[in-house]
Parts: structure tokens; sequence; C-alpha cells
């Protein structure tokens, strides 16, 4: 206990650093899958097949080598990215290719109808995912979406690999100093605090998932078509 | 000199892949008339309705609105002219996850420019009018069928439309509330509304319809006052699916 009292301020580094590479990630994942995923959805045939080589190329790599990918070969194209924004940028394309797949099937779960008849009124194409389709689509989105978010959550411990000063990182020096500088390996105790707080954090996001999902599940009694309920699976890790 | 009619198509086509669903259709709905489609499943019915109002692209022809021409390859075109066509589905495409009120109010306050308490006041006063005043806050999911497409044709009504095309309205219904619906229907016909009808029911057609046109195989194979389609029909493919109907159907 003395020893985590002691490193505080080198932990809570780690786990700010942690917190800010999440939270950037979860905003680019969330914007960008919204985007893709709706862009997915339009009738120009141009756009899905631009979305479909997006999804196919990101998702069927693995996570950690698109963060190399990211990290070693940007250089060579002239973009100087410091360890935080590669590792950004990786997570960011990785889980936006698995965010869009979870959007689009989000919304062409929404009966078909519902587009023909918002479209029939007179509502412009936003209008209709706005108000309509997107709306109805949140219900099959949200638990993969926010499974895929907690993902990526854990998955900013890869930072480590290119050397960002995050909260496994941080765990991983501390055990190194201390068996080295003090002659006794803390790993039990270090990697036991850094898996309760990974912990707290993903099971504190699923349950805002779930509260959200209970919200928007109740002024709405129809059952959820057939085909929505069975939502894209969430994405593993690779 | 006759007025020029609301909605006029001239040689509509459509294809779907190698499927000719329409072929060279010419048709004219004047303005306060009911014109109901009829047909054999696969003839082309709903698929000219939905190119009445873009939600199928025809792939040629003409179309003019109120004396406009609508330039066919124009998605703008297209939902200017929808706010002008109303349309109701076979199933009845509610929105689930909004109020009735709001189903009605949503269009009026964003295409009309109606205050939110204009296009209320108008859903409450439509919804009266079908019964169904006391269901305003309820979801769809709280209504029957017949109820719902009720909600559906006043829902369409709130735009203030030209003219209202139904695509098979009762079709999704329990026999005893189709009824109810196709009073809703016989009103509107009464009040003026130019209508454009794709149904089964022979017996409204006869009631309501100023003229009733038979397709079959994508094109129209005749037409005239339901009288006379029914009574004598010149063409034997009329002739053929008038006796396959059941007689009640008919005459109901």
């Amino acid at each position: 206990m003395d020893l985590l009292v002691k490193n505080l301020p080198f932990i809570l580094q780690g786990l700010g650093m942690t917190l800010a590479l999440s939270l950037t990630t979860l905003l680019f994942v969330t914007v960008l899958s919204g985007l893709l995923g709706v862009l997915a959805t339009l009738r120009f045939r141009s756009l899905r097949v631009l979305v479909r080589v997006w999804v196919e190329l990101f998702r069927d790599i693995p996570l950690i080598v698109n963060i190399f990918l990211v990290f070693f070969v940007a250089p060579l194209a002239g973009l100087d990215l410091t360890p935080f924004w590669a590792v950004t940028v990786g997570l960011s394309l990785w889980g936006s290719a698995n965010g869009a797949e979870i959007v689009r099937s989000g919304l062409n779960a929404v009966p078909r109808h519902q587009w023909q008849s918002a479209a029939a009124l007179g509502l412009k194409t936003w209008e209709v995912y706005g108000f309509i389709t997107g709306p109805q689509a949140l219900r099959a989105i949200l638990p993969p979406f926010v499974g895929l978010l907690t993902l990526l959550i854990q998955a900013t411990s890869l930072g480590a690999l290119v050397g960002v000063g995050e909260f496994f990182k941080v765990g991983q020096i501390i055990v190194e100093r201390t068996t080295m500088m003090e002659g006794w390996n803390p790993a039990f105790l270090v990697y036991g605090a850094v898996l309760v707080t990974y912990f707290v954090i993903c099971s504190g996001l699923s349950w805002f998932g779930r509260w959200l999902e209970r919200r928007l599940g109740r002024p709405q009694a129809r059952p959820v078509p057939a085909a929505a309920a069975s939502p894209a699976p969430a994405p593993q890790l690779p | 000199m006759t007025p020029e009619p609301l909605i006029s198509l001239r040689g509509l086509t459509k294809r779907f892949g190698g499927f000719q669903a329409l072929h060279g259709i010419d048709l004219d709905v004047e303005a306060g008339s009911v014109v109901v489609l009829i047909g054999p499943s696969g003839s082309g019915k709903s698929t000219l309705i939905r190119c009445i109002n873009g939600l199928v692209r025809p792939d040629s022809g003409s179309l003019r609105v109120a004396g406009r021409p609508v330039d066919l390859g124009d998605e703008g075109a297209w939902q200017r002219l929808r706010t002008e066509i109303g349309m109701v589905f076979q199933d009845y495409a509610l929105f689930p996850h909004l109020t009735v009120l709001r189903n009605m109010t949503l269009t009026p306050m964003r295409r009309l420019g109606l205050s939110r308490a204009e296009a209320e006041a108008q859903a409450r006063a439509l919804l009266a009018r079908v019964g169904l005043a006391h269901k305003a806050e309820d979801h769809p999911s709280a209504l029957s069928g017949g109820q719902q497409q009720r909600v559906a044709i006043v829902r369409a009504l709130a735009m203030r439309p030209k003219a209202i095309l139904f695509d098979e309205p009762t079709s999704a219904l329990d026999p005893e509330t189709i009824a109810d619906v196709l009073d809703v229907m016989r009103g509107l016909a009464r009040d003026g509304t130019t209508m454009v009808v794709v149904t089964h029911e022979m017996g409204f057609a006869r009631e309501v319809a100023d003229r009733v046109v038979f397709m079959a195989e994508g094109a129209i194979v005749e037409e005239g006052p339901p009288a006379a389609l029914f009574g004598e029909p010149r063409h034997a493919r009329t002739k053929s699916f008038l006796s396959s109907l059941r007689p009640e159907a008919l005459h109901a």
C-alpha cells in the first residue's frame, strides 16, 4: 500500500493519460462510426464501396499491427505523430471500421417502410436519419457499440508498446523499478490495482450503456422488429 | 377547354433489372376525382403509384403535377413534390418511437413552417375527425391496425396535400376494421380530395371511384367509369380478372 501511496502522482499521471487516450479515441470512433455507418446505407454505390473497403481493411488487421503501422509508417509519409496520436489514430481506424459496421447494421434493421413513409411525407434525407431511422436504430446499435468502446478502453493499454506513458505502462515501470531498486517484486499488488482500475472504468461505461438503453426503451412499447433483435455482435479484439 | 389534370403521366416506364415493371403508362388524374387502380398482383399498380411521388424513380416518360413538369432525376424536386402529394401505405408505417401527435406534427412543423401550437391544434382536429382524439398522446403500438391506418390517413392530410396516394390501405387489416378505414376514405372523397387508390376492395371501387383503371403486366389494359368497367368490360383480360373475383367482392 505504501508503494502505491509513494507513487501516487506517477500513477495519477498514467491514469490521466489513459483517460485522455480513451476519451479522444472514443470521440473519434463515435463520430467516424456514425458518419461511415450512415454513408454505408445511402443509395450511392461508390460511397458504399468506399466504406466497405475501409471496414474490411482496418477491421481485418490485428489492432496491434494497426498501431505499429501508424507509428512506424506515418513518419515515412512525412507525418510525425507523437506516440499518443499514433495510438489514437491506430485505435480510431480499427474502432471506426467496427463501429461503422454496427451503425450500418442497426440502420438497416429499421424496417424499410419507415424510411419510405418518412420520405413520402417530404422529409429530407438528413431529417429521415435524424428523426426517424436514427432514433429507432439506436436501440439496436447501443449494446454492441458500448461493447466496442469498452474494448477500446482496454486496448489503450497497447499504448505501452510504443511508449505512451499510460496507466498500464506506469504499472510496468513501478514493478520494474521496485524489483531492481528495492529487491522485491510487487507485480501482484500493482497489476491487481491496474486490473481493478480498468474494471471500474469499463464496468462504469457498461452500466451507463445499459442505463441509456433502458431510457431509450421505455417510451417505445412496440417490440423491436425481428431483424433488429439480433444486432451485429460486438467485435472481438484480434 | 377542360382544365389541366392535377396529375398527368405520359409514357412512364420502369425497369427493375431484367423485369419491365411499367410499359409506357399514360394516366390523368383530375383534381377532386378518385381514380382506383385494380389488377392482379405484380401488374405494376404499386410501382405506378410509387412513381407518382418518386419513391420509385421512373426510368423515362414525363410527370406533370398541377401543371408543372417534375424533373425525374432531381431528388430535391421529388422531395418538394412529396410535401404536396400524400401517401398511405399498406402497413400504416407510423413512426413507433413517436406519439400519435408527434407523428402528425413533425412534418407540418418542418415543411409547412407551422408552429408547434398550430400543428398540434391541426393534428387534434384531424384526429377528432376520425374518432381518435383520445389517442393523441399514445404511441402507435397502443392502437389497433385500423386505428393506426386512420392515423396514417390524417397524418397525410396534415400536410394539406393536393392529392393522396393509397397503396392497398386495407390489405393488412382485420375484416372488421376495414370498414372504418373505408368510411374515412369515403368521407375524403365526398370532401373532394383527389385520390389515387390501389385496392382489392372492388365494392369500394364501384361505389367511390370516378374512374377505375385496370392494369396487367405493367400496362393499362382499360379504364372507365366503374359501372362500365365492372358491368361491361371490353377487354378479355379484364373479363378474366373480374370473373376470378368472388361475386360478393364486386357487389360489397
